[in-house]
């Protein structure tokens, strides 16, 4: 009874079980909450494997494609494929959210319920989010995404500046939306559907393609986040819990890069091109200023949050250089933020732990007590930087390489944001590692356990391969960017 | 004549007698319970009394002829259709909840005086006569039953001045706008010598934008369609012609078009729209929160069934002149609606701004004048009537343990640590206030996105922008509602009595319907296309 056309479904639906299953279990049982939830999210994991192993790579179309009936009078209707581009995000995700239930194993003391339930439900939005083909329900799952989110920052996070966190993340996200809400609603008007390959063959006037883009782009653009819509991304990162954090960095603002490729490019491909000088003079003025930012930030969270910033609008110049290579290289770099930013967020989380302090100036000198965790920090501290070996220097490589083609000012710009990159990593680095160790703060130091060097194996390893052998993840690529490229081309 | 004696048109308007003879009972009922005591207390017994009269009223209406077919009765001032029957179905399936809902809340008030009850089922007959009026005057007698009702409910708690004052107020700028349904029925009347809606729209279908109109023409187009259809000969030329009298007057439509808005205006008080709203907040803060209750919840859809039979049925033809006018309302009232609720403190205000703002979605679907824009006001009424009436049973179900009954109003931070210390029941509030503000994957949404579906299908995409984005902020004060359920440190909470089993039943059979509605809306949009067909079958 084991198509393997349903597998997608299965991946999708099998959180969404594992939440209603965990709704059962009494709250006062701990250790099995944690444990079913784990078990379902690591099966879920192990099922997007088996779907990236039957995945055809040698045709760029849409694979285990179901269609599922909703609404069939207004003809809206449930319809759910993969191709090479959202196949890594699926798999992005699944990989993430074990990790981030493991690191969050013993720091959340209280709701341990609905944080476990809110996180598996959160998996089903964004797995949705990525495998649906239909533009409404893309706009249902993009927006509940929001929800769990909101709790989880209200719920667990550390300061009372948390509520205000909360109402920046949902009001500036809800705001982008409706606006692409509108646009959904006329496209729905005009063709009488709002199926995305039925999409993919009708084509708009030059004016309606840009007052929708741009509304398009207002909700994109502050999920991704570029510049003067980025203000809520440092506020809900500082707040948000380690796995919350991870979550956001790792998968949330890639929904803004996927909306773009996945919708932005191929249903109105004149205004993308219009657009093109705008998003990159955005993108340009995001990653050195938010770079500069990041020098100066006290926090610890604040710093990676801003990093993550100039990383995303990095992956925006790749997507506007409309050539293979870029779009290629701002996939394989969204993919490698997840993994490297999710990474850090994950080492802030283990000093958090223990010291419940997130100031860099309470730190220094961990080398002589942590040295698993600072190999840890400086393996990554590199990947941010974009050291050859990583999956950042084939992602940055590409994408610069792709902008060249295009632009070649904007690729001297984005160029000075690594280096300014460099110098703020390092430079955090410096003063985490080396020094003296302040024992006026803190005195009793503890280095990573095994289940938190478990959690960071999937990542070190993952990031390693990226970076040594990228064909792995670029063969799946190849022929979906082919295609989409040809198709906004002609 | 035997046949006319063997039909007995009057037979549909059973569930209204029904409802008036069991009102009298209700009374003689309660009047000899009450023996010496001159105010006798609701004992259960009315309640439950009240109830079964629902229920029975409810069997009535839902055995009835479920067919296309109009039965108009009395000299064809009620009628009886598809769109009055849905309409009464969930205006009696509303009040039910209300009643059972705010049963606890009368006896802690000691407002279980027994014409509390009586006084619902009152505005309850309004309603219905309101639902199915078929001409100007049956409809303002409905709106005056109906209004009496609530006027006195809203004063009810003798001895608060507030309430005293609500009902005053409520009273005043009530009898105002219904002098202005009034003084606009007279201008019709006077242009036109009836006041009956199928004559309106016989007279006025053709009455295209324009300037002067002679209505010879009109009645000459009118016998020269008659004559071509014998069963149209038979019935109209003599009622006409009884009423034409004024055959050759040239009339101004200016003027039909100043009574039409004068009728808007009354009906826009009722709604509460900006910037007719201003009595609102008042009076429903004022007034007992049962009483708000049934003001906020019940009468909406009644009045935009009158909306709909005065504007679509009758006058669709003069729909550019009404719509402007309308579609500044709209503006008005969501803005008003959105920003308005951000300084709230109390529970009650914010809700009552919040209604606000969604009659002004409702007025959307209203004033696009097409056949999807009545389907989607329709399933945004029910959708609407119904999360209401979730929130308000929460309001009035969470009853403080401490200093209950001195407070007549809630504040929001009474709601403080709700989601730890009843948390299915701030589970459900939850799950409402998101389907209420408009936020995937909620029902509510799914209505919202049709009615600005239909708003873009009738190029109205200024009123669909502004409309949208006052939505955003009006999210604001529905989230700060969920923070303060879940996200305050403060250790120290209230205290709730818990929900006893009845309320269990009912609240979760609500949350269970709000589910089901989005996973399988099909049942939604059906009932709403029958419900469409018919009302507008005066455009085609």
């Amino acid at each position: 009874m084991f198509y393997t056309k349903n597998l997608l479904s299965y991946v999708l639906i099998l959180p969404l079980i594992g939440a209603f299953s965990l709704v059962i279990i009494p709250a006062s049982n701990r250790n099995l909450l944690r444990l079913v939830a784990l078990n379902f999210s690591c099966l879920t994991f192990v099922l997007s494997i088996v779907l990236w192993i039957f995945f055809n790579k040698s045709i760029g179309t849409f694979q285990f494609v179901n269609k599922f009936f909703w609404i069939p009078i207004l003809n809206l209707n449930f319809t759910i494929g993969v191709d090479g581009i959202s196949l890594f995000f699926i798999l992005l995700t699944t990989l993430l959210i074990p990790i981030c239930l493991l690191a969050s194993w013993d720091s959340i003391q209280i709701n341990l319920k609905i944080f476990l339930i809110s996180f598996l439900v959160m998996e089903f939005f964004l797995i949705g989010v990525f495998c649906i083909l239909d533009v409404l329900i893309f706009y249902i799952f993009f927006e509940s995404v929001l929800i769990p989110m909101y709790l989880m920052i209200g719920i667990y996070g550390s300061r009372e500046r948390k509520i205000r966190a909360g109402y920046f993340f949902f009001l500036y996200t809800l705001l982008g939306s409706v606006l692409m809400l509108l646009s959904i609603l006329y496209i729905y008007h005009q063709v009488g559907s709002t199926d995305y390959e039925v999409l993919l063959t009708f084509s708009f006037s030059a004016l309606e393609q840009r007052l929708m883009w741009f509304s398009f782009f207002a909700s994109f653009a502050t999920k991704v986040p570029m510049v003067p819509v980025h203000l809520w991304l440092p506020e809900a990162h500082v707040e948000a819990p380690t796995s919350g954090s991870v979550i956001l960095a790792g998968v949330l603002l890639k929904l803004g890069t996927y909306g773009f490729i996945r919708f932005s490019f191929p249903l109105f491909p004149e205004a993308c091109f219009y657009f093109t000088p705008f998003v990159y003079a955005m993108s340009v003025v995001g990653i050195i200023y938010t770079s500069f930012t990041a020098i100066r930030q006290t926090d610890f969270k604040r710093i990676i949050a801003y990093t993550s910033v100039a990383h995303m609008n990095l992956v925006m110049v790749g997507l506007f250089s409309f050539n293979v290579i870029g779009l290629e290289g701002a996939i394989l770099q969204s993919l490698s933020h997840g993994f490297v930013a999710s990474a850090l967020f994950l080492l802030i989380g283990v000093v958090y732990d223990r010291h419940h302090t997130r100031m860099v100036k309470y730190y220094g000198g961990l080398v002589h007590v942590m040295p698993i965790y600072i190999t840890i920090f400086l393996f990554f501290t590199m990947a941010n930087i974009g050291l050859p070996g990583t999956g950042s220097f084939i992602g940055e490589f590409l994408i610069l390489t792709g902008s060249f083609k295009a632009n070649t000012t904007i690729t001297f710009f984005s160029a000075t944001g690594m280096v300014i990159g460099g110098c703020y990593s390092l430079w955090l680095f410096n003063r985490i590692a080396y020094g003296n160790l302040k024992i006026q703060y803190f005195n009793e130091f503890l280095d990573l356990n095994k289940r938190e060097f478990l959690t960071f194996l999937p990542l070190i390893l993952g990031t390693f391969v990226m970076g040594l052998y990228p064909e792995i993840f670029l063969e799946s690529i190849h022929f979906s960017v082919n295609m989409l490229i040809e198709s906004m081309y002609f | 004549m035997t046949i006319e004696t063997l039909l007995f048109k009057e037979i549909s308007i059973l569930p209204e007698l029904f409802l008036g003879i069991s009102i009298i009972y209700l009374v003689l009922y309660s009047t000899f319970l009450a023996g010496n005591s001159p105010y006798p207390l609701i004992q259960n017994s009315l309640l439950y009394l009240g109830v079964l009269v629902l229920l029975l009223v409810l069997y009535l209406l839902v055995n009835e002829k479920l067919d296309v077919l109009e039965l108009s009765v009395f000299n064809n001032s009620i009628i009886n259709d598809y769109v009055s029957f849905f309409s009464k179905t969930v205006i009696t399936i509303l009040s039910l909840f209300c009643i059972l809902m705010i049963q606890q809340y009368l006896k802690d008030q000691k407002l279980n005086q027994f014409e509390y009850l009586l006084l619902i089922l009152f505005a309850i007959l309004g309603l219905f006569l309101l639902c199915s009026s078929n001409d100007l005057i049956t409809a303002y007698l409905a709106i005056e039953l109906q209004s009496l009702a609530f006027y006195v409910l809203a004063a009810f708690k003798k001895n608060s001045t507030f309430s005293i004052e609500s009902g005053l107020k409520y009273f005043i700028l009530g009898a105002f706008s219904s002098s202005l349904f009034l003084f606009g029925s007279s201008i019709l009347y006077g242009i036109s010598g009836t006041v009956n809606f199928e004559e309106f729209k016989d007279l006025f279908f053709w009455a295209l934008p324009g300037n002067v109109v002679n209505l010879s023409d009109v009645t000459n187009n009118l016998y020269f369609e008659s004559k071509e259809n014998s069963q149209i000969a038979l019935n109209y030329p003599y009622s006409l012609q009884k009423k034409l009298f004024f055959s050759n007057v040239f009339f101004d439509v200016n003027l039909l078009q100043l009574g039409l808005i004068f009728i808007l205006i009354s009906l826009f008080f009722k709604l509460a729209v900006a910037p007719f709203h201003v009595w609102a907040p008042n009076v429903y803060e004022g007034s007992p929160s049962s009483s708000t209750f049934l003001f906020s919840v019940v009468p909406k859809l009644a009045i935009f069934v009158l909306l709909m039979r005065i504007f679509y049925y009758s006058f669709y033809g003069m729909i550019e002149y009404w719509r402007y006018f309308i579609v500044v309302v709209i503006i008005l009232t969501i803005i008003v609606g959105s920003f308005g609720g951000l300084e709230q403190r109390k529970l009650k205000s914010l809700l009552v701004y919040s209604s606000i703002s969604h009659m002004g979605y409702s007025l959307i679907a209203f004033s696009t004048g097409t056949f999807e824009g009545i389907q989607m006001l329709f399933c945004y009424l029910v959708i609407y009537s119904f999360s209401g009436l979730s929130i308000w049973s929460i309001f009035i179900l969470v009853r403080l343990k401490t200093n209950y009954n001195s407070k007549q109003n809630k504040d929001l931070t009474d709601l403080l640590l709700l989601g730890k210390s009843n948390s299915m029941l701030a589970l459900f509030f939850t799950t409402v206030l998101l389907s209420i503000a408009g936020f995937p994957p909620m029902i509510g949404f799914l209505v919202k996105i049709s009615v600005f579906l239909t708003a873009i299908e009738s190029s109205m995409y200024f009123v669909a922008l502004v409309s949208i984005l006052c939505s955003v902020v009006a999210t604001f004060y529905y989230i700060r509602i969920i923070k303060i359920f879940y996200f305050e440190k403060s250790l120290v909470g209230k205290l709730y009595y818990p929900l006893n089993n009845q309320k269990s039943i009912l609240i979760s059979v609500l949350f269970f319907s709000f589910l089901f509605l989005f996973i399988n809306p099909t049942l939604l949009f059906l009932l709403s296309y029958k419900f469409s067909l018919l009302s507008v079958v005066g455009i085609f």
